[in-house]
């Protein structure tokens, strides 16, 4: 997938490239119509040169990217769930980190960290602030496949059910667009992550503009109150039950331990 | 495909050697045609990885995308492509002549003519075209101004193909088959090596050995536009991952050339296998047909012509296809004229007939308003013939004379002749066949020049078609819209 | 021990998957594919060790390709799917329900298990469930189970279950092309009639699984997808009758030689020992249908196109070949009728007299 272009650069380099590059166009021809191959060469030459620095000009990047914060991997991923408030797949997780912490994890970082933390605590039981744990399933509370969440999170919020990963997604697009709003200067990828969002939101953005906080919010608070009610009903119903039948270990990271160091 | 070309696929089998089906060439071949040998990456829809091009055979421009999966090299490349076809395209815009006696226009002495490996490289063609005509120069994404240009052509070379008998793009391997059929199926004369190898198998080597040799991913690659499997993962892979940590290009374009080359050299050797076949008589009339168009093209580009829309409307629909069913009523007769072997495909299903002259009666008047010549014949053949009295033929030996049947029984025809023996009531010597001559009449007629049907103006497409289209004009949406 | 076990001899039985039964469909007449397939023969090594080893396969950038297309449809609980299924095919807002199969563990069993839970429950209830990802299927293939993880989604639209494909191959300006959509209709009729069997040992109505596949492709030369529905009852038809060959794949083997096997006879290092020739015996003694389409779809087709060149079969060139040369079966017959060296029987009389007049008109325009 390509870089965007950003527009509005430097425009006189790129005029006086242009005029180069046809103009060394027009003595290749030249050249070839007298049969002079020494003479096409050079200019081909020249004018790949003149290309290359044509396209260099154009993919100029206005500003070198924020030096990457020194924060642990888990730190990392603790500010963007903090920052999202819900279970949420690790691809987002590394696009939230891109696009507001200017992070650069891969989701392959994030397999091994689930089970990390779950051998953390289950060594020395509450000796860290928060943990990154599992969200469970509603119905066979068992940890849900690629999904992350906080300890410190109500029981309720890390429990998904079948209409979970609806709602997440949406509340997930609100607190991202509620971000956007507080931020003095948000980024190009910030507004790129949230179109993106918005453009599977019904009635959040027209086709190929870019999404606008507000509006998106109102979108998906709108969807949301349709199925709120009865996934909150659903949550909650798990959550006594895991109340009720699961020791700590296996509130954080789900029942059978044998699937719990599977998951990712 | 006819029983005629089957069975000539029995005798190939049995000879061991492709076997001719036709006896001139029935398609243009440019002095100075352009091949074009693009490789794609395997599962993109038009993601170019890489392209052979050029008009000689010892100087071919090797393209390369060291990363196919980024955007701005897929434009670098389609911008290195302009720079090559453009000039070639444009080169042939230099010397016109006036054609046209009612309304004189200018029409372009010579057309291009792009020679690709086999139908996926028209199919690649025609999305290369689509995926960069809508671009523009300025806005939000731009790319360089040859591009939208390229785009527009490689798009009219791809529409162009659709007409029987166009010749400014083809695909080698369909011009091959029009011309020999092999001891193999369609299948396998799908990919150029092999069917060469049937065609002109290399010194020493049966055609079954050289078919064997050609399909041996490692000593003979794909023509393209897809690449073989086994060196995605063995050798194309690496060399971009290669790219990516390095940024040196090398390791791609050794892969992608040692792809392209053998390709190139085989896309040479047919075109001399082709050179080898006399021209077609009617070749030239639909080589200019071609020109029209190209003529016609280059005026709608420099007139500032919109790119072609994504589909065309009502009208524009109705209109091209009576203009492809034109073409090919006049391809089919045409090359029937032109070739006995093609003409013999008629001759079993009993439209067309070949015999000898047995009875001639040269001088015949017949008097009804005004006093005319028309000769009788009689032919005398063996053929299956499915016609009828009153029925109006043509004999190739004299195309401008019409041989219209009134009686017809036991393999005796008898004929009357109209037309082409001069303006007296005496045949000029040798318009009309002499007892002893051996012929074919046929019941093919070449279109007269095109009366084009009435269809609507653009403005009065009736509703039932969706009522006059909006005036396209292209978008920033289109030139925008995402190559990723 | 069976007599298909005996066939294949002491190796654990090669896994099918849609590919490989939607490839079934693809040439339902060749005895040999019918029996090599339900005895579970790895047609691969066989060909291989025949010396003619296969080249289907697919490239790994289509692969990659394809995994990530569907990662990117699938991905925040399928939010690009819902978009696409609200805006073609109507769904309506509340009808977000979304549940991961996956979630039980990787066990094929219990997935399928879990499967079949989920969507008797959705079906039976009618309220419950729209989007059902990662399922297992199961099929009976010749008397075995077959696991079928198809990489789609159950989809749930107004009371029926939908089979929803995802494919990265393109669409552009509403065309795709042909042959990959058929492919793709093939293996999605896999996946609708195992949903339909599996509905209907439930004792649940089969024509709740609909006919209509639901194939979702990046539209354009961008990412985003587009969904098509496609009817895939001709697939389906098509299937059915190849599995129930399969079925009575008895009165194929009856009449192979008794204690006929295919054993590669591995050794330790699982290299082959048995003798080619003696293999090439036994293979042949089941007939093949060859037809070049089997160059696309089976293992075995660079053997058998030899095997049919090698006794001059018109099978070689091509069914269209074939039938304008009236079907007649070989080329020295085809050869042999037009030179009138062959005496043509009263069936062939009318093709016998076509080809005289072939050569002859092919003799008189090269002359």
């Amino acid at each position: 997938m390509g870089r965007l272009l950003s527009c509005g650069i430097v425009e006189d380099p790129l005029d006086a490239l242009e005029e180069r590059i046809t103009k060394l166009r027009a003595q290749v021809r030249e050249a070839k119509a007298a049969g002079d191959h020494a003479r096409v060469k050079l200019f081909r030459a020249q004018l790949a040169d003149a290309e290359r620095a044509w396209n260099a000009a154009l993919e100029e990047a206005p500003a070198p990217p924020p030096s990457p914060p020194l924060l642990p991997l888990r730190e990392q991923v603790h500010q963007a769930l903090t920052l999202l408030g819900v279970p949420t797949p690790s691809r987002l997780i590394v696009s939230v980190n891109e696009a507001f912490f200017a992070g650069h994890l891969s989701s392959s970082q994030l397999t091994s960290l689930r089970r990390d933390e779950e051998r953390s605590f289950r060594t020395t039981p509450y000796s860290r602030p928060y943990y990154l744990c599992a969200a469970l399933t509603a119905d066979l509370l068992a940890p849900a496949r690629g999904l992350l969440a906080v300890s410190t999170w109500p029981l309720a919020t890390r429990i998904v059910g079948p209409l979970s990963s609806r709602t997440d997604f949406l509340t997930a697009a609100i607190r991202i667009a509620e971000h956007i709003a507080r931020l003095e200067a948000p980024g190009e990828s910030a507004y790129r992550l949230l179109t993106r969002m918005a453009q599977n939101i019904p009635g959040a953005v027209d086709d190929f503009d870019q999404a606008v906080p507000a509006r998106v919010i109102a979108a998906a608070e709108a969807e949301l109150a349709l199925h709120r009610e009865a996934d909150q009903t659903q949550r909650a119903e798990a959550a006594a039950r895991a109340t009720k039948q699961l020791d700590a270990v296996g509130q954080f990271f789900g029942a059978g331990l044998k699937s719990a160091a599977r998951t990712a | 495909m006819s029983i005629m070309t089957a069975y000539a696929q029995a005798e190939a089998v049995r000879a061991g050697r492709a076997q001719p089906i036709a006896s001139v060439r029935h398609a243009h071949l440019s002095t100075r045609p352009l091949v074009f040998i693009p490789l794609k990456m395997a599962g993109e829809a038009a993601a170019p990885l890489g392209a052979m091009v050029g008009t000689h055979r010892d100087d071919p421009h090797l393209l390369v995308v060291p990363q196919p999966r980024d955007r701005s090299l897929r434009f670098a490349f389609v911008t290195e492509l302009a720079e090559v076809m453009v000039p070639y395209i444009e080169s042939f815009q230099r010397a016109s002549e006036t054609v046209g006696t009612r309304e004189p226009y200018e029409r372009f002495l010579d057309a291009p003519q792009i020679l690709v490996p086999n139908r996926g490289g028209i199919g690649f063609t025609r999305l290369l075209g689509r995926s960069s005509r809508f671009r523009s120069a300025d806005g939000p994404y731009p790319v360089h101004p040859s591009v939208p240009v390229l785009g527009r052509w490689l798009t009219f070379l791809a529409e162009r193909t659709e007409f029987a008998g166009a010749s400014t793009l083809l695909a080698m391997t369909e011009l091959l088959a029009l011309h020999w059929a092999t001891g193999q199926s369609g299948t396998e004369d799908g990919a150029l090596a092999a069917l060469l190898a049937w065609i002109a198998p290399p010194e020493g080597m049966t055609a079954l050995e050289a078919a064997a040799r050609a399909e041996n991913p490692l000593l003979t690659p794909p023509a393209g536009p897809a690449t073989d499997p086994g060196f995605d993962a063995g050798v194309l892979q690496p060399g971009i991952e290669a790219y990516d940590s390095t940024g040196s290009p090398a390791q791609v374009r050794g892969a992608i050339k040692s792809q392209l080359e053998p390709t190139w050299q085989l896309m040479w050797e047919a075109v001399d296998v082709l050179r080898g076949l006399p021209e077609g008589a009617s070749v030239a009339d639909r080589w200019a047909r071609d020109r029209d168009d190209f003529s016609r093209y280059t005026a709608h580009l420099a007139t500032g012509g919109a790119p072609q829309p994504r589909l065309d409307s009502a009208v524009a629909a109705a209109m091209r296809l009576e203009r492809l069913e034109d073409a090919q009523a006049r391809y089919d007769a045409q090359r029937a004229f032109d070739d006995p072997l093609v003409l013999a495909e008629y001759r079993l299903t009993g439209t067309t007939f070949a015999g000898r002259v047995i009875a001639a009666d040269p001088t015949r008047i017949v008097t009804g308003r005004r006093r005319v010549l028309r000769p009788l014949i009689t032919v005398q053949t063996s053929d299956p013939v499915r016609l009828a009295p009153g029925q109006v033929l043509r004999s190739p030996a004299r195309p401008g004379q019409k041989a219209e049947i009134t009686e017809l029984a036991a393999g005796r025809i008898v004929l009357e002749l109209s037309g082409g023996m001069g303006n007296s009531l005496t045949p000029r010597p040798g318009s009309v066949p002499e007892i002893g001559e051996w012929l074919t009449y046929t019941d093919l007629e070449v279109p007269s020049p095109r009366k084009r049907p009435p269809f609507p103006s653009r403005e009065n497409t009736p509703w039932t078609h969706g009522g006059p289209p909006p005036e396209y004009i292209p978008t920033d949406e289109d030139a925008q819209e995402a190559w990723s | 021990m069976s007599r298909l076990d005996t066939l294949r001899g002491p190796v654990p039985p090669h896994d099918h998957n849609a590919r490989t039964i939607a490839a079934l469909a693809a040439n339902p007449g060749c005895n040999r594919r019918a029996v090599m397939d339900a005895a579970g023969i790895d047609k691969e090594k066989t060909a291989r060790h025949l010396g003619h080893p296969a080249t289907v396969g697919q490239s790994v950038f289509a692969i990659i390709r394809a995994n990530a297309f569907e990662e990117q449809v699938k991905a925040n609980g399928c939010a690009q799917l819902l978009k696409l299924l609200r805006e073609k095919l109507d769904l309506s807002l509340p009808e977000v329900s979304y549940d991961d199969v996956n979630n039980v563990g990787d066990d094929r069993g219990l997935r399928h298990s879990r499967t079949r839970t989920l969507l008797r429950q959705a079906a039976e209830d009618r309220g419950g469930g729209t989007l059902f990802d990662h399922p297992v299927l199961k099929l009976n293939i010749a008397g075995k189970s077959v696991y079928l993880e198809p990489a789609l989604i159950a989809f749930q639209l107004k009371g029926r279950f939908h089979v929803v494909e995802i494919k990265s191959f393109a669409v552009i300006d509403g065309q795709a092309d042909p042959g990959q959509v058929a492919a793709a209709a093939r293996q999605s009729a896999v996946y609708v009639h195992a949903l339909r069997e599996l509905f209907a040992e439930r004792n649940l109505d089969p024509a709740l699984v609909s006919h209509d596949v639901i194939l979702v492709c990046p539209e354009n030369f961008a990412n985003t997808p587009t969904a098509t529905l496609v009817d895939v009852r001709q697939q389906l038809t098509v299937l059915k009758r190849q599995l129930s060959r399969l079925t009575r794949i008895d009165t194929i083997l009856d009449e192979l030689p008794m204690g006929l096997t295919f054993d590669l006879m591995h050794d330790q290092d699982g290299t082959p020992t048995r003798s080619r020739d003696e293999l090439l015996k036994a293979i042949s003694e089941v007939d093949a249908r060859y037809a070049p389409e089997c160059l696309a779809s089976c293992e075995m087709a660079f053997f058998c196109r030899d095997e049919a060149r090698a006794c001059g079969s018109t099978d070689a060139l091509g069914r269209t070949v074939r039938d304008q040369l009236g079907g007649l079966e070989s080329v020295a017959t085809v050869l042999g009728l037009a030179h009138g060296t062959l005496l043509a029987a009263p069936d062939q009389a009318e093709i016998a007299s076509q080809l005289r007049l072939v050569r002859q008109f092919r003799l008189e325009a090269t002359a």
